[in-house]
């Protein structure tokens, strides 16, 4: 598939991720124990064949970089495979930060000329899913178009959230409605574009458009030779914090559609980490896991019920824990107990602490929006003191310690900051 | 030099088709992979491995030397396999005669000191101290020993080291499995040379028809008043030359408190030998029971696991029974079978309702690479089942104690 350049466009802030982003662009969030979100889309366009890939960061990219590394995970490294990391500092004047998926794109327009190629595929790196680009491209040539989007039909509920196509019988797409409170379709864009490359640069160098969504699918209809490739399957779009756990929690479904081994899903288990291999999972004596993803590296001397766990996570001798979701390297000291929680990475919680176990339904005070399903977000390397109380819809900031905490107990709802230094 | 070669008769059907060094160990390593992290963490990256048996396995683990970081302009792990010379026959007729054959390699990159290892053992060794050991003492060779009980020493090399300081001292006297030992120091085969010595004492061995470095080299040095000194490890050392050893060494890492952690050791190994990389981690099912047990990612367990290890890719079904047991790459064990104290290599299927050892008996079983053993069959302990068989050889729906099935 040497005829197509692909671009993945992974700045995405994801500021509804809340804390999990304050560190790293959405596509670096770990997800399903060893993986990251950006490891599907990688996987996707490595599985379909296609050999070169630029990834367009922007916002908090060194995670992200460093994660992808020379893309060897990915067999995407070779005398004719690369991916090649294009930051924004392509402007002749100082530095021109991307203003929109489209933008985003034109500013590396050198990127795509430079090629031999006669497509262009667009990908963000914000969802969960699997899916053959190559059968997309096929449906591209066989139709002629100059652009086709990925569609997949939605809750008719959610269509506000998407863009929207209006079809004939033959897939051409006659009408779009960006994000319409009262969409006529519940075909949503995936975010996944094929275009033909003279045409899209044709596009891009006409106009000052710097949507993909909002502008220039619209202004493609004119021409009416945009189609919809309908896919069907598993594919989220794990852009708030409870679809992220609600996904997270499809991993341990077996009739969730979701599998990354099936998939072929690919990582770099090696990123900013360790020097040696993860060892073997060690559940001990009285470790009890039941209903669990469970990554290796972990000690489990407690017990783990309906929870993801990434690498080197350990649960101490009479803690619990439930529901949640624990990335690498946290401890659950003796007697803890957890719930409903998504424990970020290097967070300790302190013995005999006790933190979403009360059903609580107060929407978080400060962001109500992003979180009032009752579940409580730690951030990274975090310490919870000791036999603290923590209820639900809660968020305790980034490397908060014990000193930040006035009281022990932490009402459903409220959130708890590093202090700042006088 | 890693000696990476050997086959070892004794443990029968698990090296069948791969060298001693490449069996896999510890639910996720291969035992060469502990030589070739100690090497890494002592900052030793320019290596040798004399391999001719069944190389294949060993070949594909090692790769290019990148995971143990010996890829490099002046890091490698090349493999010496055996070769035809002008005058010298095609096989290692031995340890001393393999490294003879490849003097050139020495030769090449003339290096100050020569260590030789043996790729079959589990342990941690910065060989840094060793080294140290050995030109504080100006020694000409030094041998790593460790202590062991008498009762059983007589498989070992044995020596008399003098004045018992704690890190070693010369040795006096030096014993090739003697039949009746009087040393407590045990060989570890573990050699730092002089390079001039080394290559007079392979010389001088040339011309003789046994070319094992305990057997010969080492007490021709004696013989000729070279400073040998002997250096004592005293931490864990782990045999794995008998499927009983094997055993013993792999449980060592198990119990309330393991003798070992893979942590502290920081094994490296080849990720993408047997894919393990491209795995999705352990999924637990709602009726899974695990206790005392080590796993990895890909295993998928639905039944009960007590004081087992299991590699990459193991499927226990609902119902499914596996204790004191080591189930290699992609076992499958199905509905309602029992494994007990069985050693399982790759690939192996046993089918519903099939009971493989016994909880009672001493005797382990042992079921190699590739075969499916049908539904309903009851193998007793000791069993030593063939690789590569289909359930159609499977001729009996019973295999008594110690049965051989082929």
């Amino acid at each position: 598939m040497t005829g197509t350049a692909v671009i993945l466009l992974a700045g995405g802030v994801g500021s509804r991720l809340n804390i999990l982003v304050a560190h790293r662009a959405k596509p670096a969030v770990p997800f399903g124990g060893i993986y990251r979100i950006i490891d599907f889309t990688l996987s996707n366009i490595a599985n379909s064949g296609l050999t070169g890939v630029a990834v367009l960061t922007q916002y908090r990219p060194l995670s992200l970089m460093d994660h992808i590394g020379n893309g060897s995970s990915w067999d995407l490294s070779g005398r004719f495979r690369s991916v090649k990391i294009l930051p924004p500092k392509t402007g002749e004047e100082e530095w021109d930060w991307y203003k929109g998926t489209a933008d985003a794109v034109r500013q590396n327009l050198q990127y795509i000329m430079t090629r031999d190629c006669q497509h262009v595929l667009i990908v963000s790196g914000d969802h969960v899913y699997h899916m053959n680009y190559s059968s997309m491209l096929s449906f591209h040539q066989e139709r002629s178009a100059r652009v086709t989007i990925g569609v997949i039909r939605v809750p008719w509920e959610e269509t506000h959230q998407f863009g929207t196509a209006i079809v004939d019988e033959n897939s051409r797409i006659t009408d779009w409605e960006e994000k319409s409170p009262k969409a006529r379709s519940n075909l949503a864009s995936m975010g996944i574009y094929v275009f033909d490359r003279d045409y899209l640069v044709d596009l891009l160098e006409t106009t000052k458009d710097v949507d993909f969504g909002h502008h220039i699918i619209p202004k493609a209809l004119e021409e009416h030779n945009v189609f919809a490739y309908p896919f069907s399957g598993y594919w989220r779009d794990v852009g708030t914090l409870q679809a992220y756990w609600e996904a997270n929690m499809d991993l341990l479904k077996a009739d969730s559609g979701f599998d990354p081994e099936l998939w072929k899903v690919k990582t770099n288990l090696n990123a900013g980490g360790l020097s040696f291999e993860r060892p073997p999972i060690r559940i001990a004596q009285n470790g009890r896991v039941s209903n669990s993803v469970v990554s290796p590296g972990c000690k489990i001397f407690g017990e783990v019920e309906n929870s993801v766990l990434s690498p080197g996570v350990v649960i101490e001798k009479g803690a619990l824990v439930s529901d949640s979701i624990v990335m690498h390297d946290s401890i659950l000291q003796e007697g803890a107990s957890v719930k409903r929680c998504i424990v970020d990475k290097q967070v300790t919680i302190g013995r005999g602490s006790s933190i979403g176990m009360e059903a609580n339904t107060q929407p978080n005070r400060q962001f109500p929006e992003h979180l009032s399903t009752g579940l409580t977000v730690l951030g990274k390397e975090t310490r919870i003191p000791d036999f603290a109380i923590i209820g639900a819809n809660c968020i305790v900031y980034s490397k908060v310690g014990p000193e930040d905490f006035h009281t022990l107990s932490l009402e459903s709802g409220d959130n708890i900051q590093k202090r700042e230094e006088p | 030099m890693i000696l990476a070669g050997g086959r070892v008769d004794d443990l029968g059907v698990l090296t069948l088709a791969r060298p001693k060094s490449a069996m896999p160990f510890g639910g996720l390593y291969r035992i060469i992979d502990f030589s070739l992290s100690n090497l890494m963490h002592s900052d030793i990256e320019r290596v040798g491995i004399l391999s001719q048996y069944k190389p294949h396995s060993l070949l594909e683990h090692v790769g290019n030397g990148e995971s143990w970081d010996m890829l490099g302009r002046n890091r490698f792990a090349a493999f010496l396999p055996p070769f035809k010379g002008i005058n010298q026959s095609d096989w290692y007729q031995g340890t001393a005669d393999a490294v003879f054959q490849n003097l050139d390699f020495l030769r090449t990159h003339r290096p100050e000191h020569v260590l030789i290892l043996s790729g079959d053992h589990v342990y941690q060794m910065d060989y840094r101290e060793v080294i140290r050991f050995h030109n504080d003492n100006k020694a000409d060779l030094t041998i790593v020993f460790a202590k062991v009980p008498r009762e059983g020493a007589h498989r070992f090399g044995l020596a008399e080291i003098e004045c018992e300081r704690k890190e070693g001292g010369r040795v006096i006297q030096y014993l090739e499995k003697p039949e009746t030992p009087a040393f407590d120091w045990a060989s570890l085969t573990i050699y730092v040379f002089t390079p001039y010595v080394l290559l007079e004492a392979l010389e001088a061995n040339a011309t003789k028809d046994s070319h094992e470095f305990g057997r010969d080299i080492i007490p021709w040095l004696l013989e000729h008043n070279y400073n040998v000194y002997g250096y004592k490890h005293d931490g864990y050392w782990g045999y794995t030359r008998t499927p009983r050893e094997y055993w013993q060494t792999s449980m060592d890492f198990l119990g309330s408190t393991p003798r070992v952690d893979f942590n502290d050791w920081q094994i490296c190994t080849n990720l993408s030998h047997g894919n393990i990389r491209d795995r999705r981690p352990a999924l637990v099912g709602h009726s899974a029971l695990i206790e005392d047990s080590l796993l990895y990612s890909g295993c998928r367990i639905a039944g009960t696991v007590k004081n087992s290890i299991l590699f990459p890719g193991v499927r226990v079904d609902e119902g499914a029974h596996v204790e004191d047991s080591i189930l290699f790459f992609n076992a499958v064990i199905k509905r309602n079978s029992r494994i007990i104290r069985t050693i399982t290599d790759e690939n192996v299927t046993v089918g519903v309702n099939t009971q493989v050892g016994e909880q009672d008996s001493e005797d382990l079983s042992i079921i190699g690479m590739n075969t499916r053993i049908p539904r309903d069959t009851t193998i007793a302990a000791g069993a030593n089942v063939h690789p590569d068989l289909g359930p159609a050889q499977f001729s009996k729906h019973s295999y008594g104690q110690g049965e051989t099935v082929q």
